[in-house]
């Protein structure tokens, strides 16, 4: 049970939360093929190879940008489920609930952008999703803000069943983050990290969903009430915080496999320090109001926000990625590390995060933003830590499970290429992505000056090879999810 | 020597009293957010301690039929969203048969549900709960901050707004001490009770774990 325990005594799902898990990780395995497959439809136009018009660019924009956040959400949310429910008793209901609340969600997007029109962009600017100028319809619209309240509120569900069995367990929910050991007493060495991690999303993603929940309401009522005129900043203000908060923690949830499996192929225990639990209550704090560094440019907003913005981007992701680092170098240096898919995807994480941050720190800087802001540089820095860092995260959670059920952790002999493949396109895409950032290339445009172009067809042919590794990973992934007997444990010490 | 369900209803009666001398009515029917943020939860409040009168048995058999406090949740939420209108507030301020309306229905169709129904419920109910409460003072607070209109006939667009700003800090106040409960607050389970946040204890009312 301990994370100072190898391997965790029992990780067998039984068979209905068998069933329900496998349904999270294929939906998401297959909406990421297709979300990437919008991706290259775009960085295609942008490179003059492909010819979709403006319109659709602009509603597949939208649709990859809510597609994939949502995605990564799922996903994550299947980590965070897989390993937080060893600690404590987790209700399958809730975790499915999200399931069906997440597709409902879904749904209604999926509707409101392809056949109402509404292409106002994942995180929009009030009030310009009611104000289409006749492409899409006002319901379009709202019915976009109801798949996003749908994707709320099974999140929340979730999370307060979670939240009610830490506490359960733990008593109140600064005891599971190990707030009382802050500042002194014997740390009880098996506290399980997953534990920790877990709180603090819960935490930090229920307040960004409040925020999501008020501001959502509010301009449903201003699509039919026009004369309700919300103040544009305000609104801008709690769009981040929710959308900012919502994706930030994906890769908190993520790590938590990092957590459950390095030790286990490292063959070291991966202990809980003082410092670990230092980070992960700063950042707590730190990503909670780490949002207004996506407003730095908006001369109304209060200076104090701003400086908040740009004082807290530099400490937030530090300090959990920090000791994540730190702490994943010393587990694994001269360790004798079983090279396998999921240890050579959690290093790959742990080095995604790492470089995808320093961009993004960059950009928090209302300086280094003054050139910066809505150019490329921003999917930049985010296309690196999701692809490389987050993605990786959760991948290696399912390598890891399928490897479990077919209780041998040999990797196929795809594997060697495929994921070569799929580095090799994710640095050229975000480093494609980067450079038009620095060459000033703006974001969110469907045509591109001519002198922009060299960057699109270099990310074009960096996407074409993610897409080609994924296209593998999946595979291998659905294939062992289905293929497997039933009645095979998935606590195998190979990993 | 008095119990606590005799003082509980005691309580009640008392504020109940209070609240129907015509002085008292009259100053807290005066303003949109007396009327509003006091008057009705105390109101509330009357029905919520009520419950202690409620006979062991039939507060069993009402149990029986409000799973998760789900049942008594709902009704109280309808008759909420009821006197959330600013028609019915209007009305209640000056039409006497509403003014009736208002002070046997919020006890007895919000507060006594509530009461009755606050001990069933489990930890992600309650949440549920909290947490739409506290979006709904802050969308609220925020409508009445930014209404350009009246929303009622007796009150003006000062109080109106004022009302507005005391909403969005009772939604804060609420937010803060929930934060603070959850992450240092003691909660009395049992391993295997659903029931986590137990915010009254000695309620003799209450049904056993569940
Ligand atoms: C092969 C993989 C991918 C490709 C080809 C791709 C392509 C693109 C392109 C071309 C854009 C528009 C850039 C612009 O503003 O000019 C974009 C935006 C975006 N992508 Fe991706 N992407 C991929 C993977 C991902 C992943 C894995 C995620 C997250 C999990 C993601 C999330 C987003 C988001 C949030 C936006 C911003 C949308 C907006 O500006 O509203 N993408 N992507």
């Amino acid at each position: 049970m301990s994370s100072l325990a190898l391997y965790p005594e029992d990780e067998k799902l039984p068979r209905n939360e068998r069933l329900v898990f496998d349904l999270y990780i294929i939906t998401a395995v297959a909406l990421f093929v297709l979300m990437m497959l919008l991706g290259l439809s775009m960085r295609l136009t942008q490179a003059t190879w492909a010819g979709i018009g403006p319109k659709l660019f602009y509603e597949i924009l939208t649709m990859h940008g809510a597609g994939m956040v949502g995605t990564m959400g799922l996903v994550t949310l299947a980590v965070m489920w897989f390993f937080l429910r060893k600690y404590v008793h987790l209700h399958l209901w809730a975790f499915l609930t999200n399931y069906v609340l997440f597709m409902l969600g879904a749904l209604a997007i999926i509707i409101s952008i392809f056949i109402g029109g509404y292409a106002g962009m994942w995180t929009f600017l009030y009030p310009l999703p009611v104000h289409s100028m006749g492409i899409g319809s006002v319901n379009a619209a709202a019915l976009f803000f109801i798949g996003y309240l749908l994707i709320g509120v099974g999140f929340l569900l979730f999370y307060l069943d979670a939240a009610a069995a830490i506490i359960r367990k733990f008593g109140n929910l600064g005891r599971a983050m190990g707030l009382q050991w802050l500042f002194g007493g014997t740390i009880d060495q098996s506290h399980p990290k997953a534990v920790v991690a877990s709180t603090m999303v819960i935490i930090a993603n229920s307040l960004g969903i409040l925020a999501g929940a008020v501001v959502l309401v509010m301009c449903l009522i201003n699509a039919y009430f026009p004369a309700v005129v919300l103040n544009a900043l305000v609104v801008k203000n709690l769009i981040y915080w929710f959308g900012h908060m919502f994706i930030n923690a994906t890769i908190y949830m993520g790590v938590i496999a990092v957590y459950e499996l390095l030790p286990r192929y490292s063959g070291r225990p991966y202990a809980v320090s003082r410092v670990f639990l230092w980070a992960w209550a700063v950042s707590c704090v730190f990503v909670i109001i780490v949002f207004p560094h996506h407003l730095l440019m908006d001369y109304a907003q209060p200076r104090w926000l701003a400086i908040i913005g740009q004082v807290v981007s530099w400490g937030a992701g530090f300090p959990v990625f920090l000791v994540t680092a730190y702490g994943v170098l010393t587990n694994i240096y001269r360790s004798g590390l079983r090279w396998k898919m999921p240890s050579r995807l959690m290093v790959l994480a742990v080095f995604g995060w790492a470089a995808g941050i320093v961009p993004a720190i960059l950009d928090g800087t209302i300086v280094v933003n003054t050139l910066m802001h809505n150019t490329q540089w921003v999917p930049g820095h985010f296309h690196f830590y999701l692809l490389l860092g987050v993605l990786p995260m959760a991948l290696a959670m399912m390598y890891h499970v399928i490897g479990s059920r077919a209780q041998s952790s040999d990797d196929a002999a795809g594997d060697k290429l495929s994921l070569p493949l799929y580095i090799i396109g994710g640095l050229v895409f975000a480093l494609a992505f980067l450079a038009a950032g620095k060459a000033s290339v703006a974001r969110r445009f469907a045509t591109h000056l001519p002198e922009w172009v060299p960057y699109d067809q270099a990310g074009s042919i960096g996407a074409i090879l993610i897409i080609l590794g994924m296209l593998f990973f999946s595979v291998r992934i659905i294939a062992g999810l289905l293929k497997t007997p039933t009645d095979v444990g998935s606590a195998h010490p190979g990993g | 020597m008095i119990s606590v369900r005799q003082r509980s209803v005691l309580i009640a009666a008392v504020i109940f009293a209070i609240l129907l001398l015509p002085p008292v009515m009259h100053a807290l029917q005066a303003r949109m957010a007396a009327q509003m943020l006091v008057q009705i939860p105390l109101l509330i409040a009357v029905g919520y301690l009520l419950r202690a009168a409620v006979p062991q048995r039939l507060a069993a058999a009402i149990a029986a039929w409000n799973l998760n406090g789900l049942s008594g949740l709902l009704l109280a939420t309808f008759a909420a969203a009821f006197w959330m209108l600013p028609r019915s507030l209007d009305a209640a301020a000056s039409e006497p048969l509403f003014t009736l309306a208002k002070f046997v229905s919020v006890p007895l169709l919000i507060g006594l549900p509530m009461g009755l129904s606050w001990p069933c419920m489990n930890f992600v109910v309650r949440g549920i709960f909290l947490l739409e409460l506290i979006a709904m003072f802050f969308r609220l607070g925020w409508l009445y901050l930014i209404s350009p209109i009246r929303l009622c006939n007796n009150y003006l667009l000062d109080d109106q707004q004022r009302t507005g700003q005391y909403m969005l800090m009772i939604g804060g106040a609420i937010l803060l001490w929930v934060a603070i409960k959850l992450l240092w607050g003691h909660f009395d389970l049992s391993p295997d009770s659903q029931q986590v946040a137990r915010l009254h204890t000695h309620d003799p009312h209450r049904p056993a774990d569940r």
